[in-house]
């Protein structure tokens, strides 16, 4: 679903009915070619106002949206693997889990901040290499089945391996990483980095969904056979796909425990697993921007809503039903096909005055 | 040497609960292809209201009928609903049914709390006998548990082998479209399917809460058990449900007792070997 995929077709196919173009129907077309240019604006209001929560001093929102923007990470990476190669993965949180518990557990044997980092990443690459092989071997739901039990083998090691993990209690960060005037432990250099990296995450998603890479593993998707008689080592490309997500998973799980400052089992649970899962679908499979918004949806009932609505798991159960059922493009598909609308209502407003001037 | 002998019976007690939960799992892929993600929660919430009927009726076989009456009234109004609206796709089916899970243990939190509950069995099954040999002193609800589970498998498989219902399911399993175009009505077997595996599910929850407590999270400790049985087993195989059952039941009573670290992560050691030896399952027929 790229942008302005099916507005081409539709424009042509709406000729209208023939009648004058009244003031009120001028009216509308100006206001809908308006709303075209509403874009940008709405994107840069957003950023404003991730902004501006970033930057003001209640440390309460400004968490709220860190924690957003970790989330949408690793909704993001698994959108790359859900989405575009069509494997849904119930392990994610799992591999957020990693990328955390390896920054942890450097830090306690006495690495520096930044080498912590660097096994924490490394621990979850090297963790995605292996596990690859054993997980792209299938497809579908077999997938999905195999990526909760990594998920849980995951959790299973942080809940019960005690003098690796802590257990239960999960382990503090007391000291964030320092490099030059990039001190992690100011929280304003922090929020900054994160949104930093939240940017530099995202623009690689879409850059790679939009590469020859990203058109192939649609390709795996939709017919692999056909991928594969074509060529392609349609097998690579969703291991390929896999470590990407893995690494980016990871790359949450850093962000999450500098955020949090401390890591427990709670963040690889089944529930864990799931509400990433939810996040994607939510928002929009396959849309890389979709998965963020989901992510930010949620994280926002999770944190803020559950201290009004009690019942928001029911809420966000039953809107998880509802968007499979009757939406499954999610969030961005129901903006998408708006847009769409939109744009065949201009056209059939503009097609009405040319039809008048023509003999 | 008697630890050894107490975890082996605590671990095919367990693979008696397992083997409830998991043969309905594994029958409804099998013919459906539905993965109902949401089977633990049906389970956690049979044991839930078992444990309300018990209280009320001071009767645990009132209890443990109820639950299983209830969740099969359940699995049948979830199959002629919301699984047949999803019509035929196996990944909306499961994202719908992982949706599910939040709302059933919201609810199942809403009614009954946080707190874990125990079921206790009554008369002579909630005390403990001494085994011959031995000499270890065993509670008589867990060898209540898998006698039941045992004369339970063995009528599922009388079921699926020796009736017309059974020699149906089976076909089902095997070729879906053949035995719709033998002019077998499938939705009723469908519905039939997935309703005993609901009841299965409601009625082992009550049954395990006897020994493994009803507590929320119990529902994704179960869905577990039983997703590993199904790889290990074969999707779709009830024989292949009694085998994985066993090996799970097994390894996690051992790791309980001798791996206390990795207890719950090496259950996972045979479903990655099956994988890379045998991804269909030891006993499988479901190509994937």
């Amino acid at each position: 679903m790229t942008a302005g995929e099916k507005a081409g077709p539709v424009a042509l196919s709406s000729p209208g009915p023939a009648a004058p173009p009244g003031r009120r129907a001028r009216l509308a077309l100006t206001f809908l070619r308006g709303s075209r240019r509403f874009t940008a604006p709405v994107a840069v209001v957003a950023v404003a106002v991730v902004l501006v929560l970033l930057l003001q001093g209640n440390s309460f929102a400004s968490t709220l949206v860190l924690d957003m923007l970790v989330y949408a990470i690793a909704a993001m990476s698994l959108d790359l693997l859900g989405g575009y190669a069509g494997l849904i993965s119930l392990g994610q949180a799992g591999f957020l889990g990693v990328g955390a518990y390896g920054v942890a557990i450097a830090e306690v044997h006495f690495f520096s901040p930044w080498a912590a980092v660097g096994i924490g990443l490394g621990a979850t690459l090297a963790l995605g290499l292996a596990l690859g092989i054993v997980a792209v071997r299938v497809k579908g739901v077999s997938f999905v089945i195999i990526t909760l039990a990594i998920g849980q083998i995951l959790w299973g090691l942080a809940f019960q391996w005690v003098g690796l993990s802590e257990g239960d209690n999960g382990i503090p960060l007391s000291v964030l990483p320092s490099i030059g005037p990039i001190d992690l432990n100011d929280p304003l250099t922090l929020r900054m980095t994160v949104l930093v990296v939240f940017a530099v995450v995202a623009f690689l998603l879409v850059m790679l969904v939009h590469s020859p890479f990203g058109l192939s593993l649609r390709g795996v998707r939709s017919n692999e056979t056909r991928l594969a008689a074509l060529g392609y080592r349609t097998g690579l490309h969703r291991y390929l796909a896999w470590v990407i997500s893995v690494f980016f998973a990871g790359v949450a799980g850093v962000l999450y425990i500098f955020v949090n400052q401390l890591i427990s089992p709670d963040a690889m649970s089944f529930s864990a697993d799931g509400l990433i899962v939810i996040m994607v679908v939510l928002g929009g499979l396959g849309s890389i921007w979709g998965p963020a918004l989901g992510a930010v949806v949620i994280v926002l009932f999770q944190q803020e809503l559950s201290t009004y609505l009690t019942r928001w798991q029911t809420v966000m159960g039953l809107t998880m039903i509802a968007v499979v059922l009757f939406s499954p493009g999610g969030l961005w598909g129901i903006v998408r096909a708006a847009g769409r609308r939109r744009d065949a209502l201009i056209a059939r407003l503009e097609a009405r005055p040319a039809r008048r001037d023509m003999p | 040497m008697q630890q050894f002998i107490a975890q082996t019976l605590n671990g095919l007690t367990l693979a008696g609960i397992i083997f409830l939960v998991s043969s309905g799992f594994t029958l409804v892929f099998g013919v459906m292809r539905v993965t109902n993600l949401s089977h633990g929660a049906v389970y956690l919430l049979g044991g839930y209201i078992g444990y309300s009927v018990i209280t009320a009726t001071h009767n645990f076989f009132y209890g443990l009928a109820a639950g299983a009456l209830a969740m099969a009234a359940f699995g049948l109004l979830l199959e002629r609903t919301l699984i047949t609206w999803l019509g035929r796709s196996e990944m909306s089916e499961l994202l719908a049914t992982l949706g599910l899970i939040y709302v059933l243990d919201d609810v199942s939190l809403a009614i009954w709390g946080g707190s874990p509950l125990t079921i206790n069995l009554p008369g002579v099954l909630g005390r403990s006998t001494t085994l011959p040999i031995s000499g270890i002193v065993y509670p008589n609800s867990r060898i209540f548990i898998l006698g039941v589970s045992i004369v339970i498998a063995a009528g599922l498989f009388y079921m699926l082998r020796r009736t017309r219902v059974g020699a149906i399911i089976r076909a089902g399993v095997d070729d879906r479209e053949m035995v719709s175009a033998l002019g077998i009505n499938v939705r009723r077997v469908f519905a039939l399917v997935f309703t005993l595996g609901a009841g299965l599910a409601g009625f082992a929850g009550v049954l395990g809460g006897t020994v493994l407590g009803v507590y929320t999270g119990g529902d994704s400790d179960i869905l577990l058990f039983a997703l590993a049985v199904v790889i290990i087993g074969g999707l779709g195989s009830f024989e292949g449900a009694i085998v994985g059952s066993l090996i799970i039941g097994l390894i996690e009573a051992y790791g309980t007792a001798y791996f206390q670290a990795v207890a719950y992560s090496i259950l996972f050691i045979p479903v990655v070997i099956i994988l890379l030896v045998k991804p269909q399952g030891l006993l499988g027929k479901v190509s994937r």
